[in-house]
């Protein structure tokens, strides 16, 4: 198979588009819409999520803040940030449809005011009732791989497993079960999404074959966010390098299987 | 000089005031009555929060926000109103479960000014000496040099001031469609001027494009119970409060900031996402009567920053964005010291 290349990078599908970077970024919390356009552009990502919520509440939304992010050419993916029901979801993600003119939806049902924990139960209500309305939904879930299971059955062809809780910044707070649901699912659009704090963490996510990352306030809530999108955009395509390239496994030489050349055999595990 | 000045809000009021001590004849146009309420200036808090700010500001703010500082004592001193000025510093905490947040927001201010290290850190007793109402909070920091200015009393005297004043034309209810080099536009006729200023805040977007307003949401409270004197922040993930005391036990709490030019009432999750945070900052505002609630668009440019824009025989300041009171007395000053108007005005 002929290997497309742009910058580089491998090129890759998601939800019907071929992309380059395997980046999305939020557009939420920069010190200015100047600020986040540069980030954004800095950071290389194609795709842009914005909540429809907070920003266009009522008549004469914020126009302006989507035009700068639609000036910008690149796929928006609009979230249900904000909604705690299934039915507030549906909603919400038919108003997105209308306002962006697209089927994406990143669904975001939240089940615990203060840490933002998705609700497996109304994320999945939603999910099914979206997928059949012709939405490609983006779900963002825990780490539990039945949850996955049971979205992957409601027919989501994205999963989005958090690293650790919305803005904690904690990076993979439990890499086993990361692992678990890439290895369920092999042929799945996987994406961390939240928790990712530093680029390392970005690193380690993309090293075990995620597709790609979603993050938002590790950059915006940096002292200099452009810099700090810079960072995460070489953080992801090193990740995904080191994943293609394949790793070289790991090795304990704690304790030594043999007697090491030149050492006598007496003087081994002193 | 015949001056003409589209839009007296914050930015107009000011401009007014420096230009009558120069001896200019100035008319103002605004499309709200001298007292109305449409002018983000009457909606703001009138914090001075020179360093708080810088969160999640770029730090020019920083040097424009102290000029601003030193400029004020003397405008409210022109108004006969010294006591609508307060600098005696300002609280900045958070709950122990953000203390995070505190660690954040004081290592984003040293990263950006090195003024901010100078900026301590108390302890409960440290708070309850300053505020004692606060002393159940363990940590938090204090900034001296930050204050506030009771902006709607500013804006109150500052209409009666320029009403009274024999060099003042003030067209009241009179929206002005566009103002162009040397000239006002209102109900399709022109009027020309020596010099025409173009302070209309967010009513200046037919003319600038790149203009947009943020929405914000604050909540007026009497709480006879409770004892702050001094602007006070909670710091939170998700949601940021501030407290600013007013005469009288009155706290007006803000503010929310959403990118929107929606100007219809507070909503539901606003009012609790501040009131929340305000009961859980002492619970002696569970009994407060929530005396008012004002919605208004901050006017804002891509970079957050305010810009000056001179032309021949005209000059537009615009974009004050969420920093009226902190920056627009050194703003205007400058737009006066640089503006060819200047060169002129020697002949006025
Ligand atoms: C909720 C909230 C809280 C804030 N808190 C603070 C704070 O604590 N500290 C701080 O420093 N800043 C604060 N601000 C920001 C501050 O209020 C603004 O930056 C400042 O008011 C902008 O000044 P301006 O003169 O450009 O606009 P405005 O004060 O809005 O004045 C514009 C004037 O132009 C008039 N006008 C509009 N269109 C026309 C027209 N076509 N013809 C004639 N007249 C017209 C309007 O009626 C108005 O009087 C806050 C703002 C908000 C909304």
């Amino acid at each position: 198979m002929t290997k497309i290349l742009e910058n580089g990078n491998e090129m890759w599908e998601i939800g019907g588009k071929t992309l380059s970077s395997r980046l999305l970024i939020g557009s939420a919390l920069y010190p200015s819409p100047a600020s986040m356009e540069q980030a954004i552009r800095v950071s290389g990502a194609q795709i842009v999520t914005v909540a429809l919520r907070r920003q266009a509440a009522g008549e004469g939304g914020g126009n302006h803040y989507w035009n700068i992010i639609k000036e910008m050419g690149l796929s928006v993916l609009p979230n249900t940030a904000g909604c705690h029901s299934a039915k507030e979801a549906i909603t919400t993600a038919q108003m997105a449809r209308e306002v962006f003119g697209t089927n994406w939806i990143k669904l975001e049902v939240i089940g615990d005011q203060y840490n933002l924990q998705p609700d497996p139960y109304e994320t999945l209500k939603a999910a099914e009732v979206l997928v059949k309305e012709g939405f490609e939904v983006f779900p963002y879930t825990t780490d539990d791989l039945v949850v996955a299971k049971r979205l992957v059955d409601a027919g989501c062809r994205i999963l989005m497993p958090w690293g650790s809780p919305i803005g904690s910044g904690k990076g993979l707070m439990n890499p086993y079960n990361l692992r678990a649901i890439r290895e369920a699912f092999p042929d799945l659009t996987l994406i961390v999404d939240a928790g990712i704090g530093k680029p390392s963490h970005a690193v380690l996510a993309m090293e075990m074959g995620y597709d790609a990352i979603l993050l938002n306030s590790a950059i915006a809530l940096s002292h200099d966010p452009v810099r700090m999108a810079e960072a995460f955009r070489y953080a992801v395509e090193a990740g995904r390098a080191g994943y293609e390239a394949g790793m070289m496994p790991e090795r304990e030489f704690a304790s030594p299987s043999t007697p090491t050349v030149g050492t006598p055999f007496w003087h081994q595990n002193k | 000089m015949n001056i003409a000045i589209a839009g007296a809000g914050l930015v107009g009021r000011l401009l007014a005031l420096n230009l009558l001590q120069e001896g200019h004849c100035i008319t103002l146009y605004d499309a709200d009555s001298a007292y109305g309420e449409e002018a983000a200036g009457m909606t703001a808090a009138g914090m001075l929060a020179l360093f708080a700010e810088l969160e999640s500001a770029e730090s020019v703010i920083f040097d424009i926000g102290k000029r601003s500082i030193a400029l004020w004592p003397s405008l409210l001193e022109q108004l006969g109103i010294p006591d609508a000025y307060q600098q005696e510093g300002s609280i900045i905490t958070a709950h122990p479960q953000d203390y995070s947040e505190l660690d954040h927001f004081i290592a984003t201010l040293r990263a950006k000014v090195s003024e901010a290290s100078e900026i301590g850190m108390l302890d409960a007793a440290g708070i309850g000496a300053l505020e004692p109402d606060l002393s159940q909070h363990r940590k938090a920091f204090f900034i001296p040099h930050e204050g506030q200015v009771d902006a709607q009393r500013f804006m109150q005297r500052a209409a009666e001031y320029l009403l009274e004043h024999p060099l003042v034309t003030w067209h009241q209810c009179y929206g002005v469609e566009r103002v162009e080099e040397g000239s006002i536009i209102s109900g399709g006729k022109r009027r020309s001027y020596d010099w025409v200023f173009d302070s209309r805040g967010l009513g200046a977007n037919v003319q600038l494009d790149d203009l947009r307003g943020v929405r914000g949401e604050v909540l007026w409270v009497d709480a006879p119970e409770v004892r702050i004197g001094r602007p006070t922040r909670m710091l939170h993930p998700r949601y940021k409060l501030y407290i600013v005391p007013r005469p009288n036990h009155r706290y007006i709490i803000g503010a929310t900031e959403i990118e929107s030019e929606d100007r219809s009432p507070i909503s539901v999750r606003s009012s609790l996402e501040l009131l929340s945070a305000l009961y859980s900052m002492h619970t002696g505002f569970a009994e407060a009567r929530i005396v008012k609630s004002v919605t208004n668009c901050r006017p804002a440019l891509r970079d957050n920053l305010p810009r000056i824009e001179q032309h021949e025989k005209m000059t537009r300041i615009n974009g004050l964005y969420r920093h009226g009171y902190l920056m627009a007395p050194a703003v205007v000053e400058q737009a006066l010291n640089e503006g060819i108007y200047k060169m002129e005005g020697a002949t006025a």
